[in-house]
């Protein structure tokens, strides 16, 4: 078989160009009976009609596109920051980053433009990394509840709070959390009814205040009472200096 | 043969009596024609054995319904989630942390520490999760239940009564002090004949073979408890094997019903007022053991290892590819071409 392709386009009509528009519906075709040869420059047999009978190879528009590659040249949200690639889906890439001017198309002169170094200075006015005001939005709605024991005197520590940030699902180090300005010792019943709030430091730079409530644990009869969505319900400031920040907090209405 | 019996009949029938045409056929038994359409296919499906899946209880006004079930992979997998890149963040939109066993018994004092939980020596449970397929993709391995002795041990509630069989009064002593309830040797086969002593109440019994012919009379008492190398209670190093019964760990892993190439298990590894790497030997020694009964196959056997804490609910996520192997070595492997199905062991 010769395998010649050839492509079908549309209808050979001499139209004005404000009315042609670009159409993709390539198909690609085989000949079924080969066409006659000739030599070169010399005369061009005629075509029979046999030779106009094509075989369908494949049609390009029914075939899936795929993903393509774009750079990012500015710092996004919740997506990443100048030189990022990202591999999307057609549409979304056009519709989300490129239209708006987020990012460019991931040509090797583009990478090169916006190619990224490990330490780079940080842009003005924004966060030190993507996904820094998602981390503080989650520690801004969280109510930490820091369980301590019922019957052993403690004061309360930055481990305390760091083990009860990951029984929450926080990965929070010692390092960034700071504590009030007022020693919380205990147990004391007084704590029942107040919260506080202690500050977390991300990348060493933003600061997030989150809500904390001590819950004292007592293994079996001794246990509180069961409060149902405590999280929901305001409490007393215990700390009179943080009443105010405190008062800004969110609380879900039922 | 027939066909012919049957002519040579009309033949004679017909040279003898010219005007009566009287036909006689013989039942011979053999058929020569084929079967009517559809007894041969009946014969054949009737012997088609049909496998009896075990269905639950169905409450009676849901019966006669198709149940359309969503099975939810168990096995884990968080290869879509994203790696985390700041310091602090919220683990679920991240890949699991992955802890050393150390570490993850360090956090776990944490918790319950004084100040806190206020049960600094509670259990640490391991959560193991297996892939439980065979050899072949469709056949999975059944529960099977293990006994392994971890080398620190520590106090569990449980207490195990072992019987030792043994010809020798130092043997008998040792066995005593290596943890046996009972120890001895003709004089107790005489005390379970007459009575005395209850085969009952004792969860193991072990026995050395140079005693092996005098355990036969009561063989037919011990039934399922006789000692026998395949279940490993006979054995001439007979000290190791008290040990291992007195102090050692069982567990059951269980197949999931819902997803049968899904097994785990919770077995006790320690306790938080030990250090963290003796419970860290405990773990690798307790997946090495495991490791005998894996099928011969490429692919994972031990998928996840998680170590938990009562009363607290976190689970703190291991690596257990640092104590063994992710995949079988090649000659294991090659060794068993022959085996059909994996056989799951008991000890």
């Amino acid at each position: 078989m010769f395998g010649l392709r050839a492509s079908v386009m549309k209808s050979a009509i001499i139209v004005p160009t404000m009315f042609s528009q670009q159409t993709r519906n390539t198909f690609i075709l085989r000949r079924r009976w080969p066409p006659p040869l000739h030599k070169k420059g010399g005369k061009v047999p005629k075509m029979k009609g046999r030779h106009f009978v094509y075989d369908l190879v494949e049609d390009t528009s029914v075939k899936k596109k795929p993903d393509i590659r774009i750079v990012l040249n500015q710092f996004v949200e919740g997506v990443g920051t100048t030189g990022d690639v990202l591999t999307l889906h057609l549409n979304k890439a056009y519709e989300n980053f490129i239209l708006p001017g987020l990012a460019v198309y991931a040509n090797p002169e583009n990478l090169e433009k916006y190619k990224t170094y490990e330490k780079r200075p940080l842009e003005e006015n924004t966060h030190s990394s993507p996904f820094v005001k998602r981390t503080m939005d989650c520690l801004h709605r969280l109510v930490l509840r820091v369980t301590m024991s019922n019957s052993e005197p403690w004061t309360l520590q930055p481990w305390h709070l760091k083990a009860s940030f990951r029984k929450s699902g926080f990965v929070v180090p010692e390092s960034a959390i700071e504590m009030p300005p007022v020693q919380i010792k205990g147990p004391d019943p007084n704590l029942l009814d107040k919260e506080f709030y202690v500050t977390v430091t991300i990348n060493k730079k933003e600061k997030v205040h989150v809500r904390c409530r001590i819950y004292h644990w007592a293994a079996g009869q001794e246990q509180l009472p069961f409060e149902e969505s405590y999280w929901k319900k305001p409490k007393q400031p215990l700390i009179p200096e943080q009443a105010e920040v405190l008062q800004k907090f969110p609380y879900q209405n039922e | 043969m027939a066909g012919t019996i049957f002519r040579l009949l009309l033949t004679n029938t017909t040279s003898a009596h010219k005007n009566i045409t009287t036909i006689r056929s013989i039942n011979t038994g053999t058929v020569f024609y084929a079967a009517r359409k559809g007894t041969r296919a009946k014969a054949r499906a009737k012997k088609i054995q049909v496998e009896v899946t075990k269905v639950g209880f169905i409450p009676h006004n849901q019966r006669g319904r198709k149940v359309v079930k969503t099975v939810v992979n168990k096995h884990f997998s968080d290869e879509h989630k994203a790696i985390p890149i700041d310091d602090v963040y919220p683990m679920k939109y991240y890949k699991w942390v992955v802890y050393t066993a150390e570490d993850a018994v360090k956090a776990h004092q944490e918790t319950h520490h004084p100040t806190m939980f206020n049960a600094p020596d509670a259990f640490i449970f391991a959560k193991i999760e297996f892939n439980m397929t065979g050899i072949k993709q469709t056949r999975f391995m059944d529960s099977f239940t293990r006994l392994s002795l971890l080398p620190h041990p520590f106090p569990r509630e449980e207490e195990r009564t072992i019987l030792a069989f043994c010809k020798g009064a130092e043997l008998i002593k040792e066995l005593q002090d290596a943890g046996a309830t009972v120890a001895g040797g003709t004089d107790i086969i005489k005390k379970i004949q007459d009575g005395q002593i209850k085969l009952f109440e004792y969860d193991y019994v072990v026995a050395h073979p140079n005693i092996l012919t005098d355990l036969v009379p009561i063989r037919g008492l011990m039934k399922k408890r006789f000692p026998n190398v395949r279940s490993g209670t006979l054995d001439p190093n007979l000290k190791e094997l008290v040990k291992k019964f007195a102090g050692g760990i069982q567990y059951k892993v269980i197949k999931d019903e819902a997803q049968p190439s899904f097994g785990s298990v919770e077995v006790p590894v320690g306790r938080l007022n030990m250090e963290p790497k003796q419970v860290a030997e405990n773990i690798g020694k307790l997946l090495k053991d495991v490791q005998a009964v894996r099928p011969k196959r490429d692919g994972l056997f031990v998928t996840r290892c998680l170590l938990v804490s009562p009363p607290s609910t976190e689970q703190l996520m291991i690596d257990p590819f640092v104590f063994v192997d992710r995949t079988l070595s090649k000659e294991v492997q090659d060794d068993s071409d022959d085996e059909d199905e994996p056989v799951a062991a008991t000890a």
